[in-house]
């Protein structure tokens, strides 16, 4: 029964056990497609597992759900060195702080320092750990150091 | 280069199964 490949998924997941928990994952969508749990499941769990190729190519074959894939989306084009394409998948995303983080890692390895730096200030009030680690380094690099 | 994080990877989760299993 498809709880018990779930609680199997649970528990590779508790012990970060990624490729496997992409298998039951799958297990799960061969015989019900549109499980939006088990497709999150698998995506993340290819992200995490550092196979950016498949999570993208995952994403992108998948119908339509509920969830919206693009923040992951966006994040595998980030991670693939594919800037233009990152920052437009997020382009209709809210500014939240997640959306506002990426864009700014996006803009750093972009060069563009000055709106990278834009997008930490607005994050400041957010309590993001280790945020300031990118905010100084996205000073520096905006030839800022003295803020 | 200064050092960077990828602090976006945080932010990437699994749902929760609770009621899935
Ligand atoms: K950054």
């Amino acid at each position: 029964p498809i709880e018990d490949l779930f609680t199997s998924l649970n528990r590779h997941i508790e012990r970060s056990e990624f490729e496997q928990a992409v298998k039951v994952a799958d297990q799960v969508l061969s015989t019900n497609p549109s499980d939006e749990d088990a497709m999150r499941c698998k995506v993340v769990a290819l992200i995490k597992a550092d196979n950016i190729d498949d999570a993208l190519s995952t994403i992108q074959s998948s119908q339509k759900f509920t969830f919206d894939f693009n923040y992951l989306k966006a994040y595998c084009l980030y991670r693939q060195n594919r800037l233009d394409e990152a920052l437009e998948a997020l382009k209709i995303q809210e500014n939240n702080p997640a959306t506002m983080l990426l864009k700014s890692q996006i803009l750093y390895r972009s060069g563009e320092m000055d709106a990278c730096v834009e997008f930490y200030q607005k994050l400041q009030k957010s309590k993001i750990d280790s945020l300031e680690i990118n905010f100084v380094a996205g000073l520096i690099s905006a030839g800022r150091a003295s803020e | 280069n200064p050092i960077v994080l990828d602090l976006a990877y945080n932010f990437i989760d699994f749902p929760s199964l609770e009621n899935r299993m």
